[in-house]
């Protein structure tokens, strides 16, 4: 008994070091942004400016704007397109095979996603947009909204469909009326996951963003050309409040959704 | 049913499988073709030349592609070492709401873009950083040190924490598939806990395993941006030599390095298309037509 508690004990040890790890390099960027100094590393008296004065940056709120454009638009087309991929897999008859294609962008690297894409949109005639860069987007947020919804659906018993066929249903009524509001958490956190996805992508997006800035990769261009600003740290801080807000919406959305203990086993 | 309706149903089911095939291994396919082509000026014309091969495999980028195969290799390894123990323990030893609560907060930095984290760790291992200050402060070292940061270390410190959040989902999801009763009958049939775990949990959890390999390995080898601010001036990983590349306009030079990193990628991938049942990784999330 001994030896599994100090197992137990090592563990949690271990999982928050990790955390840690992971976490401490959020705090930085928060304690920067609000500092007088301009200098980076040091820290000053405490302000809130750089909050203010980013706004003043043209180049800047074009590229928050873009952003927002590009994840509203990446959140509303990635969970439809997740939810066919989703149906596909359950309904025809190659799972396996396309389970595979629908994660297969989660496992090319950045740079090469990018590139081909890229490579892709240049020699086919397509200028860069900011539609351009929400398929790039999409496809990237794609694997993770699929997943996130056959988890969903695999709560989801299919006796239901049956018998609102038995009832006469078709299968866009039954589709509509039965399944889609029990699978609807997933497909709603579907969405808020690829605008977070959205959101934090830089890599994908500066290969094929033309003269078209996101929030990220204004940052990154600003990071190569001039280095690290005050400025910077508290767009960098934003983005994380971002984040972290999406995900509290998320859980609280998780946390409405229906019990799948409360069906009846299939 | 009429034919005409189940007709539109498989068009709608084919949208997401003609986006992926158009949008992603139509690309792939063409940067594959592209790096075979030969570069006119600023542009680039059709042609079948292995000079991008060549220019790659000629001294200084074969560094680049020895130094990031072993980057990827060591990133993966710590990866393993670090996700596996953390996923074996929230798959079997903790109720399902801790092992909820623990993943939600891996999730939360895996989902804030890695590079913002990454920039942190400039300051972090600075000379004059937190993390230098800490180290003399505890009498272990006399003066700042000097590898913490732009240094093979740092790299490596910036791969490990933007790769090691993706690998303990697939290995997390593989250790708690696992069904209970096989590890009961080897304990009933009188194996010792490292038995079990050596001969029936670990073999049992391998698809989780190799999938954490590829996010690990493939990510890291085709990494640019921690190269970039971590490595130091002229730090060059595959990645951030492929942009360089596109810096003075030689697609076929960058096509043919990302294709040697995507060909790598689908080597594995196929392997453990092959090998692995992805039921037995995916049967908790997928209900399999069988």
């Amino acid at each position: 008994m001994n030896a599994t508690s100090f197992r137990r004990g090592a563990m949690w040890v271990l999982v928050s070091a990790v955390l840690a790890f992971l976490y401490v390099p959020l705090t930085p960027p928060l304690l920067f942004s609000v500092t007088d100094d301009g200098s980076a590393g040091a820290l000053g008296q405490f302000t809130l400016r750089w909050y203010v004065e980013m706004w003043r940056n043209p180049l800047l709120t074009g590229s928050i704007w873009n952003s927002l454009i590009v994840a509203l638009a990446a959140g509303l087309v990635t969970p439809p397109l997740a939810l066919l991929a989703a149906m596909a897999v359950r309904e025809l008859r190659v799972p396996r095979l396309l389970t595979l294609l629908f994660l297969l962008p989660l496992f090319i690297p950045a740079v090469s996603m990018g590139l081909a894409m890229a490579i892709f949109f240049r020699l086919t005639g397509v200028p860069p947009s900011l539609s351009a860069i929400c398929l790039v987007h999409i496809m990237w947020a794609l694997p993770f909204a699929f997943l996130i919804i056959l988890t969903v659906m695999a709560t989801f018993d299919p006796i239901y469909l049956e018998a609102a066929y038995v009832h006469g249903a078709g299968r866009w009524r039954a589709f509509r009326d039965i399944e889609l509001p029990l699978i609807w958490p997933g497909v709603s956190g579907a969405g808020v996951f690829a605008m977070i996805l959205s959101f934090n992508e830089t890599v994908r997006t500066a290969l094929v963003q033309g003269p078209y800035n996101t929030v990220q990769t204004y940052i990154w261009a600003t990071y190569l050309q001039i280095g690290l600003s005050p400025t910077l740290y508290a767009l960098m801080s934003l983005l994380i409040l971002v984040t972290l807000a999406l995900m509290a919406a998320t859980s609280a959305m998780r946390g409405r959704r229906v019990n799948p203990r409360a069906m009846p086993p299939s | 049913m009429g034919r005409g309706r189940a007709t539109a149903r498989h068009g709608l089911l084919a949208i997401p499988i003609a986006f992926v095939t158009v949008l992603l291994i139509a690309p792939l396919a063409l940067t594959f073709a592209v790096s075979f082509w030969e570069r006119a000026g600023p542009k680039i014309r059709p042609a079948f030349t292995l000079t991008s091969y060549a220019e790659f495999l000629d001294g200084a980028r074969l560094v680049v592609f020895e130094r990031s195969l072993l980057a990827a290799a060591e990133a993966t390894v710590i990866g393993l070492l670090i996700a596996y123990p953390i996923a074996y323990y929230l798959g079997r030893h903790v109720r399902p709401a801790v092992t909820r609560t623990v993943l939600a907060l891996f999730t939360v930095p895996f989902l804030v873009n890695y590079i913002l984290r990454t920039f942190a760790w400039t300051f972090l291992l600075a000379r004059t950083g937190p993390v230098n200050d800490a180290l003399i402060g505890i009498g272990l070292v006399d003066k700042a040190v000097d590898w913490l940061l732009f240094s093979d270390f740092s790299v490596l410190i910036g791969l490990v924490t933007s790769y090691m959040p993706f690998m303990i989902y697939p290995l997390w999801l593989a250790i708690a598939g696992i069904d209970r009763r096989l590890i009961e009958a080897s304990w009933v049939t009188g194996a010792n806990p490292r038995a079990t775990f050596l001969r029936v949990t670990l073999p049992l959890s391998m698809p989780g395993v190799f999938a954490a390999v590829i996010f690990g390995f493939v990510g890291s080898f085709g990494e640019g941006a921690v190269p970039t601010i971590l490595g130091g001036v002229g730090y060059q990983l595959m990645g951030n030599t492929i942009t360089s590349a596109l810096d003075v306009l030689n697609y076929p030079l960058a096509a043919a390095m990302s294709s040697v990193v995507v060909v790598s990628m689908l080597v594995l991938l196929a392997f453990w298309y092959a090998v692995f049942d992805m039921r037995s990784f995916l049967g908790k999330i997928v209900r399999w037509r069988v």
